[in-house]
């Protein structure tokens, strides 16, 4: 049964604005909206707003028939890129090759993992087809891969989302054959058991079914994909960290990142855009169990299609990407410098790693804002620049590191976490906080300055002859090489005293002494 | 005169057949030795010549293997005699510690299986495992003596290459498999 | 007496000589009964284990090179493709000849299921059944069922999580189980005689929900424990064979059931 245009009938039970309504005429309205039993094939209007566009009438509606023309290599491409539009208007068939390697690399600076991948990264390759393909799945696994794998897409109507058929031993392949019926953005990953540890190795990615019409138009497309990591030493604790599986099912996460590495997102690796130009983000989440607060700091998603699906919503702060979900955002840069992109979950981007950036280049628009850059203050150490702490994190490991690598670490580091309070030149705020430079409290006792840093100090102090009475929190999420870089170049900054400190040094200090309650280890 | 043609015709294919070497992919390259319901033995490579459809069961079987036999019989009655003629049947045993000859020949009589083109054969143990990995057949035998296994009908060519297989098992055959076994059967 | 010890002692010398260990290095594997990773439905989970010889270390390269010697159509060039695929012992450097990352004392890799079993075949052994395996592989230094130890666990999932591209270390290096058998764990996968009857599906989460027409009978296998992935990793591993196919990480090791 159609409906009625019912625009009287919603007038009608305004019950706040019009007191007068009779019980009777409630009853008629009641009546007529069961008896005319509304259905939603047709447009209908509301009190206000736009006609709601037809359904696109999922899986029953998606076989557009047998393919058209020669069979299409699909183009798959590593993140953070994402292939071109297919600009099809015909289903077509698509073969796609996918290997999966296991590949040794670097998750944080120093820390090594061995991921399982899809195409060799974290996530997999962005695969990118239309609605109403036919897809030639297959699945090659490396001869060098210890274990078998397979592949569940979630674009996959059948059994498994293809896993069943795609099994593959080491040095063997498999292919299955699948049309895709429903547009979308979709998640796939590995299926075999055990299914959290393959995903929490990393072995996640994306395919894209463009609805028939395509997506509309943007310059520039990215792919970002979220993912929780499981190591059995702490975060950034370096060397080649195992998987650590009571740690994934307490759903204790060590790593939680964007594609896959700490630095994917961040310095030369962050995403570019101009001023002007409307942004595309394909976001995914592999998970494998946290669901994420998706969000860019300094940008408003003028839409939001929620959970990959057809429809979008508009002027969106944060969304919600489900664990095995994905979401498409878009928005529009209007000024330049650079948004962070960050799992609003806070503790995930600060702690953890979840935290990447995009840059914009281009004129300023004071007229939107004409405040200053993203600040230090905000990120703490996020800020730092990577290059010399990258450097003293190799260095460490080859056992060559120097004084003046720590110097340089120390100082990019000092500058996201204590200028905060002890400022860039090192000498506090009067009668606030104690200064660093020539500080005879800190020249005097070098061990004592690790207990303060890790422990933290509240109560009177003298420093140079003047009482401070403040709060220093306890800086203990800082791992030992930090502190002892940090030191290192305080004590060699300012007219101090020089001197050196090793992470060993810090390690003992750590181990010895008690940590206020609520600090990190 | 056409017939004394199509007789030498015959003739010099049979011989050119067994003339040729078994090819590489063919199950027939097993090598173990096998006895029939009569008692007899043989390998798998007499059976070239004609195609075969083959099947795995056990006697005491009391789910799908009674559906295997009417799998192979839904093939047969869905041929013309000629094409009928062509086709041998093979089901070997699973279980060969409970299926003697006794057992199988029992089966054949029970089920009045044509034993022209029908063939119940048993191997021993060792032999059954290398058959099954050949089929593609998984099996498991269960504490109490029955097997857990899959259930397919493989199709192989005169040499006993593997053409087709179907999963489908009951007296309807698989409209898929059976147009194959009919391609089969027109090859000369 | 004096003479056939002399025998003994010279046809030993004589095993030893040839680089080969003629007698295979078998131990006596005790019985028992064992709740197995597996949920099998007719058993409840439990399996009764009868003792059994296990061969101590996987088959090596030298071995199986004169397994080959002597067996000629099991030679690489020779082998029947329908008893394994195109990459049968593809390490070695000719047919008959090993090559520098392919020593005598490492386990033999790329070999088939076929092969496996012709090799214990032609020394009146058979292939470990996956459950005399499994019942075998759960024993440390000290224990024989270690399985709940999760140190036990994290050691085998740090094996699993090292990709195959680093040489094997030759067989015997690792600690002895308690009953005498290493390498069982941290080297290579290993074939067993029933690998194909563990009627797992290809997608594990569907367990317990198997199409009952496609497994004959009360339904296939379901893994029991599941937080012992150690155990899951290794039945994934075997159900994603064919007999016919090989990896350069699955070896294989002999058994013998007793008299």
């Amino acid at each position: 049964m159609v409906c009625k245009r019912t625009v009287l009938t919603e007038h009608s039970v305004h019950a706040g604005a019009h007191m007068k309504i009779s019980l009777l005429s409630l009853l008629i309205t009641a009546l007529l909206f069961t008896t005319t039993g509304c259905s939603q094939d047709s447009v209908t209007t509301t009190a206000a707003g736009p006609p709601l566009p037809e359904d696109t009438g999922g899986s029953a509606k998606g076989d557009f028939g047998p393919p058209v023309g020669e069979p299409i290599n699909a183009v798959l491409t590593s993140p953070p890129m994402v292939p071109p539009p297919t600009g099809r208007s015909q289903p077509a068939k698509v073969i796609v090759n996918l290997e999966v390697r296991e590949v040794e690399k670097e998750i944080s600076e120093g820390v090594k993992y061995t991921f399982w991948t899809f195409g060799g990264t974290v996530p997999g390759s962005f695969i990118r087809i239309r609605q109403g393909d036919t897809v030639e799945f297959h699945l090659n696994n490396h001869p060098d891969s210890k274990m078998p794998h397979n592949i569940d897409l979630h674009a996959v109507t059948g059994p498994g989302g293809g896993a069943a058929s795609s099994f593959t031993a080491p040095g063997h392949s498999s292919q299955f054959t699948f049309r895709a019926l429903n547009a979308g953005l979709y998640v796939y990953h590995c299926a075999t058991a055990p299914v959290g540890m393959h995903v929490a190795n990393g072995m996640y990615g994306l395919i894209l079914v463009e609805p028939p019409q395509g997506l509309p138009k943007v310059d520039r497309e990215y792919y970002v994909m979220q993912g929780d990591f499981y190591t059995v030493g702490r975060y950034r604790e370096k060397g080649v960290q195992p998987f650590d599986m009571q740690k994934a099912i307490d759903e204790n996460a060590t790593y939680v990142l964007f594609n896959g590495s700490e630095s994917a997102l961040l310095g030369d690796n962050a995403l570019k855009a101009k001023v002007g130009e409307t942004v595309r983000l394909f976001v995914g989440n592999g998970g494998p169990n946290l669901v994420s607060s998706f969000h860019v700091i300094g940008e408003i998603f003028d839409r939001v299609y929620t959970e990959g699906g057809s429809r979008y919503q508009e002027n969106v702060q944060t969304t919600l990407v489900p664990a095995g979900g994905s979401s498409i955002v878009e928005f529009h840069a209007e000024v330049p410098g650079t948004g962070v992109i960050v799992d609003h979950s806070i503790f995930r981007a600060f702690n953890k790693g979840a935290l990447g950036m995009i840059k914009y280049e281009g004129p300023d628009n004071l007229a939107v804002y004409s405040g200053k850059e993203v600040d230090s203050i905000y990120l703490g150490d996020k800020a730092a620049s990577a290059a010399p702490v990258a450097a003293a994190a190799a260095a460490t490991a080859s056992g060559t590191l120097t004084l003046e690598q720590q110097v340089k670490a120390g100082e990019a580091l000092f500058a996201g976490t204590c200028s905060t309070c002890h400022q860039g030149d090192g000498l506090g705020i009067p009668n606030v906080f104690p200064p660093l430079a020539k500080s005879d409290y800190l020249n005097a006792d070098h061990k004592r300055a690790i207990e303060v840093v890790l422990n933290g100090l509240t109560g009177p102090v003298t420093v140079n002859g003047t009482a401070f009475e403040s709060v220093m929190p306890p800086m203990s999420q800082l791992n030992d090489d930090e502190v002892a870089n940090i030191l290192t170049y305080a004590l060699n900054s300012w007219g101090n005293e020089g001197g050196r400190i090793s992470a060993e040094d810090v390690a003992k200090v750590r181990s010895s002494t008690p940590r206020p309650q609520g600090a990190a280890h | 005169m056409k017939i004394f043609i199509c007789a030498a015709l015959l003739l010099f294919s049979g011989v050119a057949l067994a003339a040729r070497p078994l090819p590489d992919d063919s199950i027939y390259q097993l090598q173990d030795s096998f006895f029939n319901q009569d008692g007899e033995a043989f390998q798998l490579a007499s059976r070239r010549g004609k195609p075969q459809l083959v099947a795995m069961f056990y006697t005491s079987c009391k789910y799908i293997c009674p559906l295997i036999i009417d799998s192979g019989r839904g093939v047969d009655h869905a041929l013309s005699p000629a094409e009928r003629s062509g086709l041998q049947v093979l089901l070997v045993s699973l279980d060969p510690a409970r299926d003697d000859v006794a057992a199988l020949d029992y089966i054949a009589s029970k089920r009045k299986l044509d034993r022209s083109r029908w063939t119940l054969a048993r191997t021993e143990k060792s032999g059954v495992r290398k058959t099954a990995a050949l089929l593609g057949v998984r099996y498991r035998e269960l504490a109490d003596g029955e097997f857990n296994h899959s259930s397919a009908l493989i199709l192989l060519d005169a040499d006993g290459r593997v053409l087709a297989r179907t999963e489908k098992i009951g007296a309807v055959p698989d409209q898929e498999f059976l147009a194959k076994v009919k391609a089969a059967l027109a090859q000369p | 007496m004096r003479t056939s010890v002399l025998a003994f002692v010279l046809l030993n010398a004589a095993g030893l000589a040839d680089g080969v260990s003629a007698n295979d290095n078998y131990v006596l594997v005790p019985g028992g009964e064992f709740k197995s990773a597996l949920k099998y439905e007719d058993t409840q989970g439990k399996v009764a284990v009868a003792s059994f010889e296990l061969m101590r270390t996987p088959v090596t390269n030298a071995q199986f090179l004169d397994f080959v010697r002597k067996n000629p159509p099991w030679q690489r060039g020779k082998v029947v493709p329908v008893f394994a695929e195109a990459r049968y012992l593809a390490h070695w450097s000719t047919p008959l000849q090993l090559a520098t990352h392919a020593t005598q004392q490492q386990p033999v890799v790329n070999v088939s299921w076929f092969a496996a079993s012709a090799y214990c075949e032609a020394g009146g052994a058979r292939l470990p059944t996956w459950g005399e395996w499994e019942y075998s592989a759960a024993a440390d230094g000290t224990r024989r069922d270690a399985r709940s130890d999760p140190a036990w666990r994290e050691q085998i999932l740090g094996w699993y999580a090292k990709p195959s591209n680093a040489p094997l270390s030759p067989v015997g290096q690792s600690p002895a189980n308690v009953y005498g058998v290493q390498d069982l764990h941290g080297l290579v996968w290993e074939w067993t005689e029933d690998y194909a009857s563990m009627l797992v599906s290809a997608d594990n989460r569907a367990q317990g929900e198997q199409d009952r027409l496609k497994f004959c009978g009360a339904g296939a296998i379901a893994m029991d424990d599941r937080e012992n992935y150690a155990v899951l990793m290794r039945v994934a591993m075997l159900s994603a064979m064919e007999a016919a196919n090989i990896t350069s990480n699955l070896g294989f090791r002999c058994a013998k059931s007793l008299p």
